[in-house]
């Protein structure tokens, strides 16, 4: 049964570990975007308040992909390991 | 610089209407969120308050981003770029540890998905951008 538990806690955070790897893209990208952006500013300065809301909504676009990653990592490493023990608790009783 | 030695920012007009325009929608999804927990019967006064901790934790993390881009935009492409990745980092550690918090605060697993959910609301208002008149 340790065992068991031992493996259910072990991919946990395994998993955790692997869905946060997808916390690396989204600050690239958007140093990306930003550069880009600065890039079109310095070319056209009228433009920077459209250039920045467009900007911003790229930005949280990006984001989300290392949001989703972290949240799943949050629900992986605190909620799962109590539902999958009970569950197993539950299987062998 | 000022009166007690910090930068004063002068935060844009672009980035106030982007977050007020986010934080309506983060309220929006809240309240169906609110909603749907209801529906199956998980409802309790403290799915509330985690939601209101996630959906604070979503606008908080939107208006920072904001800041940090309209700080970005006035370096070069370089620093820019290096400003809006550490800004990034930031921002992600302040998320976690502060859903973290929300999490060990509230026991019920109910609450703990109803503090993570509103983190992803900001994409929806993103998503419905293009079918709301400016």
């Amino acid at each position: 049964m340790e065992i068991a538990i031992g493996i259910i806690l072990g991919c946990c955070a395994l998993g955790a570990g692997a869905a946060m790897i997808a916390g690396i893209g989204p600050g690239i990208g958007e140093g990306n975007a930003v550069a880009s952006a600065c890039e079109a500013i310095g070319r056209q300065p009228e433009c920077k308040g459209s250039v920045t809301t467009t900007m911003l909504m790229g930005c949280a676009i990006a984001e989300t992909t290392g949001l989703y990653a972290l949240v799943i990592a949050i629900l992986l490493i605190f909620v799962a390991p109590n539902m999958l023990v009970n569950i197993l608790l539950n299987a062998v009783k | 610089m000022g009166k007690n030695g910090f930068d004063l920012v002068k935060i844009d007009k672009t980035v106030i209407k982007e977050t007020k325009y986010v934080a309506s929608f983060v309220i929006i999804f809240s309240v169906l969120m609110q909603a749907v927990f209801l529906i199956i019967a998980k409802w309790n006064y403290t799915v509330l308050l985690g939601n209101l901790w996630g959906a604070a934790v979503a606008i908080g993390n939107f208006f920072a981003m904001g800041l940090f881009v309209q700080k970005a935009v006035m370096q070069n492409e370089q620093d820019a770029r290096q400003t809006v990745k550490a800004s990034q980092g930031l921002r992600f550690a302040a998320i976690f540890m502060l859903s973290v918090i929300g999490i060990i605060i509230f026991k019920q697993t109910p609450t703990r998905v109803a503090v993570l959910i509103p983190l992803i609301f900001p994409r929806f208002a993103v998503m419905l951008r293009p079918f709301i008149k400016k």
